[in-house]
């Protein structure tokens, strides 16, 4: 699957989960997904200075009505702890996260952002999914999506190189 | 200026805006004056504005007025960029600027040495910014800011004196159900799912 393809298949996958207000700050690897994002007329997109104020920005959308995702590097998940603390757990407010997972397996970048990423995620409760498989992606986007509004808490979406079209991913049977 | 007499202006001209306020005194002074489930308390210090904008963007029809302090709105200044570029014009952005943390131990803020947030917000791109010198222009401005297209930013310099007033009467969940069911039933629609599935599935 192209970068491309593989993007639209995440788009399509939070749109048919109901998605339609999205907060991002960008990362390279996550350059396509948000131009998807920002091609989309149908949905509310928020570009993010800091990615905390994103999980204010979409906290406050749920509030009346909106279902909400927030995009962003694992850098801006841990720029925003304060706020899934004390805002999203607090209150018990659900949010997708779908966070780049820079320092993933394989990486020549960021060895130790990828290292606290998920013992991070551990620690506040958060239930995560690591997304490898693109073929996978819309699924499991409309299930965490169901976890996160019934369980009423943010349920993270790591977005690795694989899913986001960007390196093979392993166990793929058919060579793209 | 007092933050309970500006307080009360915007209590007089805000009918039915969902108006979320920052953690600390200005909470409770507000819900003194405007009890009602379409208040909204911030816990979250700084955060106040991003959920007033979140707010504003998914009910662009609806006035929502965020009530903000100089310690919150420092702690998250990247705020005024994106509401500047989100352009929601149903906000009004007020910022009671005591010089102080006033919530956490009343140490001076920097807008006690030489910071203008008035200024900020302007550079920002908030074009409709201003402050209000007295009680008189705060009157004048909330009353334009309610009725016109915004987003407004509006500053305020107060003393730090506190008004007595009984603490907040909820925690955060009952908050949050309560503001969400005030905006169902004033928006007449549906955000809780209604009931669980009839049978576990
Ligand atoms: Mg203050």
């Amino acid at each position: 699957m192209t970068e491309e393809e593989a993007a639209r298949t995440i788009w399509d996958g939070l749109k048919t989960a109901g998605i339609n207000l999205v907060a991002t700050l960008p990362d390279v690897n996550l350059a396509e997904l948000l131009r998807a994002v920002e091609e989309d007329r149908d949905v509310v997109h928020v570009p993010l200075c800091r990615e905390e104020e994103g999980i204010g920005v979409c906290a406050g959308a749920y509030l009346v009505g909106k279902k909400c995702a927030a995009i962003m590097q694992n850098g801006g998940f841990f720029n925003s702890n304060n706020a899934i603390v004390s805002t999203l757990l607090q209150y018990q407010i659900p949010l997708l996260l779908l966070i780049y997972y820079a320092g993933d397996v394989g990486d020549r970048t960021f060895s130790t952002s990828g290292a606290m990423t998920e013992p991070v995620l551990q620690a506040l409760g958060i239930r995560y999914y690591v997304m490898r498989q693109p073929k996978d992606a819309a699924e499991l986007i409309k299930r965490a999506q169901i976890l996160a509004e019934d369980s009423k808490r943010p349920v993270a979406l790591l977005l690795t190189k694989e899913v986001l079209g960007r390196r093979a991913a392993l166990g793929a049977s058919h060579p793209e | 200026m007092k933050r309970f007499d500006c307080l009360k202006l915007i209590a007089a001209e805000a009918k039915d805006a969902l108006v979320v306020s920052s953690a600390g005194a200005t909470t409770l002074e507000w819900n003194a004056l405007r009890p009602s489930d379409g208040n909204f308390r911030v816990r979250t210090l700084g955060l106040c504005s991003s959920i007033a904008l979140g707010m504003a963007l998914g009910l662009p029809h609806r006035r929502i007025v965020a009530l903000d302090g100089d310690g919150s709105l420092l702690m998250n200044l990247c705020s005024l960029p994106t509401i500047a570029r989100m352009r929601p014009n149903n906000l009004l952005h007020v910022v009671f600027d005591n010089e102080v943390y006033e919530a956490s131990g009343s140490k001076k803020t920097a807008t006690a040495s030489c910071t203008d947030l008035f200024a900020i917000a302007r550079a920002a791109g908030i074009e409709k910014a201003r402050w209000a010198n007295s009680v008189e222009e705060f009157a004048q401005a909330v009353s334009a800011a309610l009725k016109g297209e915004g987003p407004y930013f509006m500053g305020a310099k107060i003393t730090t004196d506190r008004t007595e007033v009984p603490p907040y009467p909820m925690d955060e969940v009952e908050n949050k159900y309560r503001f969400v069911r005030h905006v169902e039933k004033t928006e007449n629609i549906e955000i809780f799912k209604s009931g669980l599935p009839a049978s576990y599935a």
